[in-house]
């Protein structure tokens, strides 16, 4: 079996122009789902019983549906609904719906790490609510949320590939296209795969940096 | 409302006996993969701890591959190039369950090497000088406490195997999602048709979680005093 290297190099151009496009939905897509994955942790923590249900149902879908089924429900059953979307948008859409769903539950965990007498002595001391949250909360969870952080991102990042069944120009769209195209999987594949590969290996490495800076005070 | 959601039911009812069949496809290749993956996992654990720098480090690159690249792509891979490479043809369902093997039984290795971490050392030059072999020392100290330590990171694993096993669509397994995406080509109806799937594919993953928090409860019944 031979590596024919010309296709690689012919399968660089259009590959990274869908890793573009990759990192469009992701850069898009999981900053806003930590949104909504914040604001369900706080329904999930409010005293109202049908916010907290909401939010338990919102977390238990995102964790038992398959995202591959949630994306055909989203990309053929929208326009039905009369919501006409561009696959891009539903692409950022449902990156965010998912992190959020997981993003709740790594906010609920990191809250849960917290000991409770720190919230009350906090209170107590006369700092407002904000307060709180910004220099007793936020410091200490974020050790916690760096690590979970950085692997829920990559698993977004790599679950982005299942948008080319939409058709979405993107890196394993792009992929699929070139196979058809050249028929030669091993190439093709084997580059792509690379692709991804790199690009989680630096998020990762970007993501021991922010543990190692969230966690600075623990050495000091 | 009622009477909607029923006519809705009714629209679908054609598809009952496909969904079953898919839902048994489904559940049965993941189950197939998962017990592939453990056995799997398990020897990349003893590879990487036992076998020697060079083939500590292929574990190492073959756990990042793994985990540094989509299932979708993995199961591409799988269906397209190994054949070819293996000289073996492989049918959608073996490559699909092949692609769910080595992709799930990398997560093992690092779960089962978390637990590893965490046992308080000593235990293997105890069980040596106890006069137990080194695979004696393994089978009956080391990889009763490493499982009964990953059941929860497991547990979680299989179901992240169960969603991944939807991802055998793409290369024409009969997988309950196909029979969703072949349901609407036929009936145009995305809405109820993917919806229930969804209910589906919850409740089977409802299922698995639950009969695993079972399962824990019962093993720390009858092994009290492991941790």
């Amino acid at each position: 079996m031979s590596i024919d290297l010309s296709i690689v190099e012919q399968s660089i151009g259009p590959l990274l122009k869908g890793l573009k496009v990759t990192a469009q939905v992701c850069v898009l897509g999981i900053p806003l789902g930590i949104a909504i994955g914040t604001l369900a942790a706080y329904l999930y923590g409010s005293a109202a019983r049908l916010a907290r249900s909401a939010a338990l149902g919102y977390v238990e879908i995102v964790r038992n549906v398959p995202f591959l089924i949630l994306v055909y429900l989203s990309f053929f059953g929208l326009p039905k609904l009369g919501i006409m979307m561009p696959a891009f948008g539903i692409g950022v859409a449902a990156t965010a719906f998912y992190t959020g769903g997981y993003f709740c539950e790594i906010l609920r965990g990191a809250f849960g790490s917290l000991p409770r007498g720190q919230l009350q002595a906090a209170r107590s001391l006369g700092l407002s609510e904000w307060h709180v949250q910004r220099y007793v909360v936020l410091p200490q969870i974020f050790g916690y949320l760096a690590p979970a952080t950085t692997s829920l991102t990559i698993m977004m990042f790599k679950d982005s590939s299942i948008f080319s069944v939409m058709s979405l120009a993107e890196l394993t769209y792009q992929s699929n296209l070139l196979t058809a195209d050249t028929f030669a999987y091993v190439e093709v594949l084997g580059t792509t795969a690379l692709i991804y590969w790199v690009c989680s290996v630096l998020l990762d490495l970007a993501g021991q940096w922010s543990e190692r800076y969230a966690t600075r005070y623990r050495r000091a | 409302m009622l009477s909607f959601v029923s006519a809705q039911i009714a629209a679908l009812g054609p598809f009952f006996h496909d969904v079953l069949g898919g839902a048994l496809i489904t559940i049965a290749a993941s189950a197939v993969a998962f017990a592939i993956g453990i056995v799997f996992g398990s020897i990349l654990l003893v590879a990487r701890l036992l076998g020697g720098r060079v083939l500590a480090w292929l574990v190492v690159g073959y756990v990042s591959v793994i985990r540094g690249t989509p299932a979708l792509i993995q199961m591409l891979v799988a269906y397209y190039v190994l054949p070819a490479v293996l000289n073996l043809p492989l049918s959608p369902l073996e490559a699909g369950i092949l692609a769910l093997a080595m992709n799930t039984g990398a997560y093992v290795s690092e779960i089962l090497r978390g637990a590893f971490n965490s046992l308080s050392g000593g235990q293997l030059p105890a069980a040596r000088a106890l006069g137990m072999r080194a695979t004696q020392a393994w089978r009956y100290i080391v990889f009763p406490q490493l499982f009964y330590r990953s059941i929860p990171p497991l547990t979680n694993e299989f179901t992240m195997l169960l969603k991944a096993s939807s991802l055998m669509s793409i290369i024409a397994v009969h997988d309950l999602a196909t029979v969703a995406r072949d349901a609407t080509l036929q009936t145009n109806l995305p809405l109820q048709v993917f919806s229930a799937t969804a209910v589906v594919y919850f409740a089977i993953l409802f299922v698995a979680s639950s009969a695993s928090r079972e399962l824990e409860r019962r093993v720390a019944k009858v092994l009290p005093n492991v941790h």
